[in-house]
């Protein structure tokens, strides 16, 4: 595993996204074909991230440590952090271009995208998490749980995991 | 710090007091320390912080530069930690609230994780993750719909051609990813420039997605 192309994945995956996870479809992409990642550790540092404390997207901290130990966490931090320095430049530009509707269009363009890939590449970690009727219920519960914005996640989660114990050990 | 009672005085009359680096310092380490449950959260706790108890930064200002900040690459809440640290401290602003914000809530992802792979061969948390993982799907599915729901609602309000762009966007990329699978970043660029081509999103909204 050479770190620079390690390194440079994980940032091109934050260049070319937004948000915490827009950075999943492009790194699933890269690390999978690589064998540098399993199905696997995407969806345990999925979860990670999510108990986890700060801004939602630490959660590639956590798939650098699974898949490259504390010099892969250490790689995934300087990947994250840089990208949104680029807020300065935008900010100078943007005051420039900030009526063209174009900037809208492609920024949207972007969001919708990034949407569309995801809940395919959801449902591919889904699928090789082995899918039956229990786990189709859990993740059904969890969307329904969620969707209400009333329950805090790791609550959610606090409750899939009773639930996965009850349903696999009793 | 909080609650400065002079604090409207001095930023309307006089100089904008510069609070000293170590400040700075403290005041986003407790944020990144406080901040549990996500993105919201911690955006509703920044903005308490550097909005309501310091006065850093203007309401409206903040407002502008979290809309800008849904612009830039990667993790939103870091570009609005770098705008603000700019402002109140210029580069070593920047560093030092990029620095507090993370250190505390990095090392406890990275304690979380190394903890985790100690035990993840015990039976009890192989089961628990048969129901977490599921569930850790079920809850990104909501957050994926829930940026996407505010963009095809807009196209809907604009009329049946945006909205059907929109459309193909969204399901033309799920499905050339899942039957076609071009890299993924071709993928994005692509759609976004047809976006920009097209100009379905309509004109900018600034201060839509006030947090």
């Amino acid at each position: 595993m050479n770190s620079l192309v390690y390194l440079w994945l994980f940032l091109k995956a934050s260049l070319f996204s937004t948000g915490g996870t827009g950075n999943l479809p492009s790194l699933h992409d890269d690390l999978i074909v690589r064998h540098w990642a399993t199905n696997r550790e995407f969806a345990e540092s999925l979860t990670i991230g999510q108990i986890s404390p700060g801004p939602s997207g630490l959660w590639v901290i956590s798939l650098g440590y699974l898949t490259n130990g504390l010099t892969g966490s250490l790689l995934a931090v300087v990947a994250i952090v840089l990208p949104p320095l680029l807020a300065i430049l935008v900010q100078r530009i943007y005051e420039r271009i900030q009526h063209h509707p174009s900037v809208e269009g492609f920024m949207s363009g972007l969001a919708l995208s990034v949407c569309g890939i995801f809940i395919v590449i959801l449902s591919i970690l889904l699928k090789s998490n082995g899918l039956s009727i229990k786990s189709l219920a859990v993740a059904g519960i969890a969307i329904g749980f969620a969707a209400t914005k009333k329950i805090p996640i790791p609550a959610i989660l606090a409750l899939a995991a009773i639930a996965g114990i009850g349903l696999e050990l009793a | 710090m909080t609650n400065d009672p002079d604090r409207a005085a001095k930023v309307g009359s006089i100089q904008f007091k510069k609070p000293t680096l170590l400040i700075q310092f403290v005041v986003w380490s407790k944020l990144g320390l406080l901040s549990f449950g996500g993105g919201t959260a911690t955006l509703s706790l920044i903005r308490r912080a550097v909005v309501d108890e310091t006065g850093w930064i203007e309401p409206n200002e903040f407002t502008r530069n979290w809309a800008l900040v849904l612009m830039v690459p990667g993790i939103n809440l870091l570009g609005l930690t770098t705008l603000i640290g700019k402002k109140v401290g210029g580069a070593a602003g920047v560093f030092v609230a990029l620095s507090g914000l993370l250190l505390p809530s990095v090392a406890i992802t990275i304690l979380l994780t190394a903890l985790y792979t100690k035990v993840q061969h015990s039976r009890y948390v192989v089961a628990a993750l048969s129901g977490v993982i599921p569930a850790t799907v079920g809850v990104g599915l909501v957050t994926g719909w829930q940026i996407a729901q505010p963009v095809l609602t807009k196209c809907l309000k604009r009329g049946t051609v945006p909205l059907s762009v929109a459309l193909v966007l969204f399901i033309g990329s799920a499905l050339i990813e899942l039957l076609v699978h071009w890299p993924v970043v071709a993928i994005l660029l692509l759609s976004g420039a047809l976006g920009a081509l097209t100009q379905f999103a309509g004109p900018p909204n600034i201060g839509r997605e006030e947090p």
